[in-house]
């Protein structure tokens, strides 16, 4: 199911309908055990009436009249039927109302205490059975036991009816609140269909950005996509400047070779194209190393340090195994570094080449982590005991690559690359004094 | 030595061949990544300079079949994109280094020399027993410090002989190390090498460098320098 409004009405239909499904159970359950009670008092009213009316004998024992408080007992089938039975003096009477019914066999209970049950017969009945003491004249005790039985029938139309009602309400609440959940889904989800609405348009060209307004739990998506979509925007415009840049750059040193080559001097040529080779590899490496960092992506993502330099590390540690170097990182493993872990290989890489390449035996690799105002101020160091990077050369070195007209062959542009990243991403890198004399490289960046 | 080439740009495979052989290795080459896993596969091999971005199988994967087959040569890696993500994979995946296109032939001469040196175990071009020496970059040999000259195959024989000093190379081991597999093989004619190396290197009969062990091969004798 891929619409949240389907879920969301389908999940609150199957709450509705276990809600109110259990609910009329419930009332269900309530509305017949009120009845069946009710009907209890009615038998056991019954009971004290017929002891009301009873007459005794010349004996002095109970005996009951001809006339019937409640005429339902006088005709037959009315469904009100009573059997009274004296245990001592074996005396049985039925109302006329139960001619050719029998009665359950009679159970012992404490004589006062009425009990009342369902009888699953055919038809089914009501019971009341309740048992008495009687003394006649002589002094006698006599049990005397009366069966008071109702027809299960009003009772179970009473029930079926109180049910159709119940039904009938709680059926139309149920339609009704699945009609306004409907509309309040529709209402409360309009603002993500506005929103879809929005791509559309920013796809089709007719909007740039999402505009909003939109409700404050959106502030943050809506917000996310206008960075990503900023974001894109940059990477396309830095891609086009750096293709511009590149053919713009590549451009002299061709003029170069064009120019040697329409001479007549093949020594000439020749130092033209192992001179401009150089150039115009370091200008193609430079501008498009340089389009191709991801830069600063929408969400600031920091990535674990350590695992990075783990892995330049010892790829580094193959290449220059000549030279053993021993080198040392004390970098927590759990510490991360902002940027997106290409960038950052590739800025770490460039930096750790250098060091592998310059230093005579020793590199180093440490982190100062300085926290202020929720800001995280991170430098990383990377040391090594080479023979460090004059001062007044540092500025260059650092930018080398990035102008056709600054040749400077020799040294590589991996530097000007890592600084070039670092940029990218709001940091800083420099170039000082390691304590050993070598090249310091510092990355400055903040979380 | 035996240098596998695994490029499928011809014009560079033709001229790093052309290079190699005309520095004195024995170079076969193969045009993409299936090839080359044969070719791997089915020769001794002393390097292999291997391109990433090979037709039918990757750099990538030509590199770590070879080593999943336990085969252990140096490998060299050429690659025209210059990010780390593809040299760190290159090596993690039993490259030994790497280089990025375009580049220096005399760069990558080098770098094959100091693999080659560092998979014989030594560290520094200059091998030396007693007082024969060889310096494996400059392709030199001495004796007591005079140049001996030698042509190509007799300097392969020599070197290949003096980075496995100690050992019984045999001479099929010998001849499929220092000729390409298009190569019109003789054994005799190694004899006639051996020969040449024992008259420029051992004159008077004394220092027997190169021993011959009947049925067996040749052996390069760890010499000692005189005391």
């Amino acid at each position: 199911m891929r619409s949240i409004q389907s879920r969301l009405l389908l999940a609150a239909s199957v709450v509705l309908a276990l809600f109110l499904g259990v609910g009329a159970l419930a009332l269900d359950r309530a509305f017949k055990d009120s009845a069946e009670s009710a009907l209890e008092i009615q038998l056991t009213q019954q009971v004290y009436a017929l002891l009301g009316a009873a007459n005794t004998d010349p004996q002095g024992r109970m005996r009951l009249p001809e006339s019937l408080p409640d005429p339902r007992l006088a005709s037959p089938d009315s469904g009100l039927y009573v059997q009274v039975v004296g245990e001592q003096d074996s005396y049985k009477w039925h109302s006329p109302s139960s001619v050719g019914r029998s009665f359950p066999a009679f159970k012992a209970i404490p004589p006062g205490t009425p009990r009342f049950e369902f009888i699953a017969a055919d038809p089914p009945f009501y019971l009341l059975s309740y048992s008495l003491l009687w003394e006649d004249d002589a002094g006698h005790e006599i049990s005397y036991f009366f069966s008071v039985a109702e027809s299960a029938a009003g009772l179970n139309v009473r029930v079926a009816v109180f049910r159709r009602t119940i039904l009938l309400w709680l059926g139309g609440a149920a339609i009704l609140l699945l009609l306004m959940q409907g509309a309040v889904l529709r209402w409360g989800m309009r603002p993500l269909r506005e929103v879809a609405e929005d791509l559309r348009m920013i796809e089709t060209g007719e909007q740039e950005r999402l505009n909003g307004p939109y409700p404050r739990e959106l502030n943050k998506l809506t917000d996310g996509i206008n960075s990503l979509i900023e974001h894109n925007t940059a990477s396309r415009d830095r891609y086009r400047h750096r293709l511009g840049d590149l053919a713009h750059s590549l451009k002299t040193p061709l003029a170069v070779l064009q120019g040697a080559g329409e001479g007549d001097d093949p020594e000439l040529l020749r130092e033209a194209i192992s001179e401009q080779i150089p150039r115009m590899n370091e200008i193609i490496q430079y501008q498009l190393k340089s389009a191709a960092v991801a830069g600063r992506v929408a969400f600031a993502q920091a990535t674990p340090l350590r695992p990075i330099l783990d892995r330049l590390l010892n790829t580094l540690d193959k290449v220059y195994r000549d030279k053993a170097i021993t080198w040392r990182c004390q970098i927590d493993p759990e510490q991360l570094f902002p940027g997106e872990p290409g960038d950052l290989l590739e800025c770490l890489g460039n930096v750790l080449e250098n060091a592998y390449k310059y230093a005579k035996s020793r590199i180093e690799i440490s982190i100062k982590v300085d926290e202020k105002q929720d800001i995280q101020r991170l430098s990383l160091c990377i040391a090594d005991d080479g023979p460090g990077i004059p001062v007044e050369v540092r500025e260059r070195v650092l930018r080398r690559g990035e102008r056709a007209d600054q040749q400077m062959p020799g040294q590589g542009i991996g530097l000007s690359v890592a600084s070039g990243i670092v940029h990218l991403y709001g940091g800083k890198l420099e170039i000082a004094e390691s304590a050993w004399g070598g090249a310091l490289i510092l990355i400055h960046m903040e979380n | 030595m035996r240098v596998l080439v695994v490029e499928d740009e011809e014009k560079l495979r033709n001229q790093l061949k052309q290079r190699l052989v005309s520095e004195g290795y024995s170079v076969d080459v193969a045009t993409d990544g299936e090839e080359g896993l044969y070719f791997a596969e089915e020769y001794p091999f002393d390097v292999a300079v291997i391109d990433l971005g090979l037709p039918k199988l990757s750099g990538i994967e030509l590199i770590r079949s070879v080593r999943n087959q336990q085969i252990i040569f140096p490998i060299l890696i050429l690659t025209a994109r210059d990010n780390w993500q593809d040299k760190v994979e290159g090596l993690e995946v039993g490259g030994d280094d790497y280089l990025v296109k375009p580049f220096n032939m005399e760069e990558l001469l080098a770098r094959l020399n100091a693999l080659l040196r560092r998979s014989a175990g030594f560290a520094s071009p200059q091998i030396t027993w007693g007082p024969i020496a060889i310096n494996t970059a400059q392709q030199q040999a001495t004796l007591q410090g005079n140049e001996v000259l030698l042509t190509a195959y007799e300097y392969k024989v020599l070197e290949y002989l003096m980075l496995h000093a100690g050992k019984v190379i045999s001479k099929s081991e010998l001849t499929e190390h220092i000729y390409d597999q298009d190569f019109d093989r003789d054994s005799n004619v190694l004899e006639v090498f051996i020969r040449r190396l024992r008259r420029k290197f051992d004159p008077d009969g004394e220092l027997n460098p190169i021993e011959t062990l009947r049925g067996r091969g040749y052996r390069f004798n760890q010499l000692q320098p005189p005391a």
